[in-house]
């Protein structure tokens, strides 16, 4: 039997900031799944609030995930046939928002971000930088308690790097709990705390 | 909404996709909707008449003698319209010619003598004027005409009722205009009618009395009364008519009921329900073919499907998506199929001849919009489904991690792609068989031997008038004249008349008896076909005589009664005889019929239809059986066409009022015979020609997909010293596996559905071995060709270069 992950005990208040580090294979964008609720091939309790993630069906993981969970990727995987404006309607189309409702908060994004000039520009137009700003944007637009962000700067030069973090230190300093993978110290500098992880076990 | 503009995008994105996609299934759609329009006009509209469902044909039967379909004669329909209970009301009719003077040139006009109550029970109103008085039957010289007679001869004249037009030289008055009326019940060109339903110019009032059957009897049933129910109280009719006419020739028939739309429609079903099968399944080849697309496209679209889940989608979101898309390619496809569909069926009576009985022009009912719709989204939902399904179960992190690196497919999906594969062949050999034992049926039937020479021969019909030609010595004086002018012309080898040219359609029946021993009843007799035509009849279209001699001059209306056999009614009426010398009963005068000398006998002819042998068939003198129309026939060493100018010169000469009706060559005339057939090979054939190309293209798209996988493992092997032998071998045999099982497949349905081609294959089994053989060859050969186009391209994959690309 091969784990990916062992022993893992780990508290995350709301309101941290946690950067997970660790070389690659030791399991750290494993265990981002594992708190998004994305991969459920584990065995353990999971308490995501008074939640108990672990006996829950996967319909109400998903439903949990939709409303409490937000996901920045290092490929911003943004969808590359929308525009700038469709990307950041996308996960709010798949929640209950009424039409109006969807407008108000893109709109909010798209002015909070800076980015209303782009909004109808296709991520392609767009930098790197651009891109992960959408990213973020996107991942944040439905209100997550936590943001899981999976090498969010590993694409960008360093001042588009140092822009994205800046952001998420003024989103953690608004409420948001944040858990970061990234292999760069400086980045883990942002964060309150950091997680080491070796051979999937966190040392 | 913004799935489906999502969609659109996507399909514009793709533009090589979604054409081949959409034309794929444009075809599809477009065959599947130009045959539901043609069974639509065909048999779900119904008639154009008055709850048309409630109208019933009666006819007349008599099982033992194998005959169908007898019309009424007159004291019949009046037994049976004074002593039924069944129908709200029951009428007659019976096709006839005119000639119309008196609007400039005189000209021949197809129309019907109807009994007065006969539109009222359709429920076909006048535009103008009104319908017949009950008053008026066989009193008054009162006429309807047709709209397109009211526009075409009379200029659409607002004062046409009460004006008079002549007719057979009978001053008749327009009482009414009717709208123009369904060709399936009329027929083509019927444009007059008269209210004279129980004389006719070719029988005498003794004969018309003896059971002389010439009338469509029609009845409306009451309301709340079923066929069957009328069906079962036809047998107290039959009896008491038996029972009050028993000298009558038809007292013996039993009476059939049949539905209003099953009359005109009923030979077409077979042929219907083929094309329909066949359409099914192109429709299933090409949904097939763009599920396998789809199938591709949606699985190379696993990132964008991860990361929609990851931002909050379900597996409905994104089969939804990918359904949408499936959709609005079929949808697109619906609109460019609706007009592939009006251009085949624009086209289809063309081909069909007068055949069959659709109106020209294009008609679009909204019932074929709303299949085509329908038909549409079933194809999107169906193909797209699948896919979709397949594609949503990308696992999330992989397809995340992806990027955009294309994925391999799972078994599942390879399994599906070849079961697909499959099935195209499968349908595709089903469809080519079918296409090819109707071509090789046509084919045999066109080369048929009909008995006659039809080259160089033209036939045009003339209708005689009852006013001026009243008995048979003066209209055996006018043909005999006509005969005479013609043949005088240059260029004409023989000029001849008959009342009916073969393989037209028309013919009679009389009953006939041996005179020796105990003949049976008038009632009891079998009716044989029989032909009255003038010397020259058998030259002119090259009929050889076998024994015996041929009609002279002599052969006049006083003269002895003769009849000549042909070969098969020598053989059946006279087995081991010389029946040169016998004597034969023809008709029903003098209650007995009139007794005629053997004289003759000549070579088969197919006369009614080429598919079938007549086993009795006389051919009697003109002027001793001569009715008030016949066509002229003349063989010409030239242009067979160029006789009608001098047909037209000799009737001038003869009786300047005298038009010529439906001039044609005896070869078209052959040719029209077979225009249901050609109607049904024609189609079929190009359905199953379609199939083909999608069935081709479905097996190159799954090998080319299959060596797009395999190319690091095309390269590995290469690698290790495979041989370009060794990779064709590899992908070829991959390729084939598929179309082999779908051959087999093919070949076992072809085995279960044969016996719906049966009734309309000809001297050829549903199973021919030697043809399912060349089928399954020729199928295999283009899928071979198929699968090597890839194959060839996998053979010059760099090894080096596909390694790297993994």
């Amino acid at each position: 039997m091969f784990y990916v992950l062992r022993d893992i005990d780990l508290d995350i208040a709301a309101g941290d900031f946690v950067s997970v580090m660790g070389p690659s294979g030791a399991g750290k964008s494993t265990l981002l799944h594992i708190l998004g609720m994305h991969d459920h091939g584990w065995t353990g309790e999971y308490f995501f609030d008074e939640t108990a993630v672990h006996l829950l069906k996967a319909k109400e993981r998903a439903t949990l995930r939709n409303e409490q969970v937000g996901f920045v990727f290092q490929q911003y995987h943004l969808l590359d046939d929308l525009t700038v404006y469709e990307n950041l309607d996308i996960p709010l189309s798949y929640r209950h928002y009424s039409k109006s409702e969807r407008a108000a908060l893109v709109a909010d994004a798209l002015d909070r971000f800076q980015i209303v000039g782009k909004k109808d520009l296709y991520p392609r137009q767009l930098s790197g930088g651009q891109q992960q700003l959408v990213g973020v944007a996107r991942a944040i637009i439905a209100s997550p308690k936590l943001l899981l962000a999976d090498e969010p700067t590993g694409n960008l030069h360093s001042s588009q790097g140092e822009e994205i973090m800046e952001l998420f230190r003024r989103l953690n300093e608004e409420g948001v709990t944040i858990v970061q993978v990234t292999h760069s110290e400086k980045n883990a500098s942002y964060g309150k705390r950091i997680i080491q992880l070796r051979d999937g076990w966190i040392v | 909404m913004a799935d489906l503009k999502y969609a659109f995008r996507m399909l514009v994105k793709a533009p090589a996709f979604a054409s081949i996609a959409i034309l794929t299934l444009a075809l599809g759609i477009g065959a599947n909707t130009a045959i539901f329009s043609l069974i639509h006009d065909l048999f779900l509209r119904g008639l154009p008449f008055k709850d048309s469902s409630r109208i019933v044909r009666i006819y007349g039967e008599a099982k033992e003698r194998d005959l169908k379909q007898l019309p009424f004669s007159v004291p019949k329909f009046w037994h049976y319209r004074d002593g039924q209970t069944v129908f709200s009301s029951i009428a007659a009719d019976w096709g006839n010619g005119y000639i119309l003077t008196g609007l400039g040139e005189p000209a021949q006009v197809l129309g019907e003598n109807v009994t007065a109550n006969y539109f009222d029970l359709l429920g076909i109103h006048p535009i103008l004027g009104r319908n017949f008085l009950q008053q008026e039957e066989m009193r008054d010289d009162v006429g309807l005409v047709t709209e397109n007679f009211w526009r075409k001869r009379l200029g659409s004249d607002p004062g046409v009722i009460g004006r008079s037009i002549a007719l057979n030289g009978v001053a008749t008055t327009i009482i009414g205009v009717l709208p123009d009326l369904p060709i399936s019940w009329f027929g083509r060109d019927t444009e007059i009618f008269i209210v004279k339903p129980f004389e006719n110019a070719n029988a005498t009032r003794d004969r018309l009395m003896r059971g002389y059957s010439f009338m469509r009897c029609i009845g409306r049933l009451k309301p709340g009364i079923t066929m069957q129910q009328a069906q079962s109280t036809m047998p107290a009719l039959e009896q008491s008519y038996r029972a009050q006419h028993p000298e009558t020739a038809d007292c013996t028939w039993t009476s059939v009921l049949v539905s209003a739309t099953e009359d005109v429609t009923g030979d077409l079903r077979p042929a219907f329900v083929t094309l329909l099968i066949a359409v099914g399944a192109v429709l299933m080849i090409a949904c097939s073919n763009v599920a396998n697309l789809l199938l591709v496209r949606f699985s190379g679209r696993r990132r964008e499907i991860a990361l929609r889940m990851a931002l909050g989608a379900n597996r409905r979101n994104v089969v939804r998506l990918f359904v949408l898309e499936s959709a609005s390619v079929s949808v697109i496809a619906g609109i460019i199929g609706l007009c592939l569909a009006l251009w085949i069926v624009d086209l289809v009576p063309k081909i069909a001849g007068d055949n069959v009985p659709l109106e020209g022009g294009i008609r679009l009912h909204w019932a074929v919009l709303v299949f085509t719709l329908l038909l549409s989204l079933l194809t999107g939902l169906a193909m797209g489904c699948y896919p979709a399904w397949q594609s949503s179960r990308a696992d999330l992190i992989e397809g995340l991690k992806e990027s955009n690196r294309t994925m391999s497919a799972s078994r599942g999906q390879h399994r599906f792609r070849r079961g697909l594969v499959s099935a195209q062949v499968a349908l595709s050999m089903v469809l080519l068989a079918a296409a090819a034992m109707l071509a090789s049926s046509f084919v045999r039937l066109s080369n048929q031997e009909t008995g006659f020479r039809s080259d160089h021969v033209w036939a045009a019909g003339i209708g005689l008038p009852a006013g001026r030609y009243p008995d048979p010595a003066s209209r055996a004086r006018f043909a005999q004249r006509l005969v005479e002018e013609v043949q005088a012309s240059p260029g004409v080898e023989v000029a001849a008349t008959v009342d009916a040219v073969p393989l037209s359609g028309n013919y009679s029946q009389t009953p006939y008896a041996r005179t020796d021993g105990n003949p049976l009843p008038v009632n009891q007799r079998p009716l044989g076909l029989t032909r009255s035509i003038s010397p020259g009849y058998f030259r002119a279209l090259r009929i050889p005589l076998l024994a015996g001699r041929e009609f002279t001059e002599r052969d006049g209306a006083d003269g002895p009664l003769v009849v000549i056999l042909s070969s098969s009614t020598a053989k059946r009426l006279f087995p081991n005889e010389n029946p040169l010398g016998k004597q034969l009963l023809f008709g029903v005068d003098n209650g007995n019929g009139l007794v005629a000398e053997v004289v003759g006998v000549v070579g088969d002819v197919r006369s009614r239809e080429l598919a079938k042998t007549n086993d009795v068939e006389f051919y009697r003198p003109w002027p001793q059986r001569s009715v008030s129309f016949f066509n002229v026939i003349v063989r010409t060493s030239m242009n067979p066409e160029a006789a009608a100018p001098m047909v037209r010169a000799a009737l001038d000469r003869i009786d300047k009022e005298m038009p010529i009706l439906q001039p044609n060559t005896l070869d078209t005339i052959v040719a029209q015979s077979l225009g249901q057939r050609r109607l049904t090979m024609g189609l079929l054939g190009a359905f199953a020609g379609v199939a083909l190309l999608l069935a081709v293209v479905g097996i190159y798209g799954a090998v080319a997909y299959t060596v797009e996988q395999r190319t690091a493992e095309i390269g590995v092997r290469m690698a290790l010293g495979a041989q370009v032998k060794d990779v064709l071998r590899l992908v070829v045999r991959q390729g084939m596996d598929p179309v082999l099982i779908g051959l087999g497949f093919g070949l076992v349905a072809i085995f279960g559905t044969g016996r719906f081609l049966t009734a309309q294959l000809y001297q050829i089994s549903p199973h021919n071995p030697m043809l399912l053989a060349l089928t399954a060859t020729g199928l295999a050969i283009a899928a071979l060709l198929a699968c090597l186009i890839p194959a060839r391209r996998a053979t010059s994959i760099d090894p080096i270069q596909a390694l790297r690309s993994e």
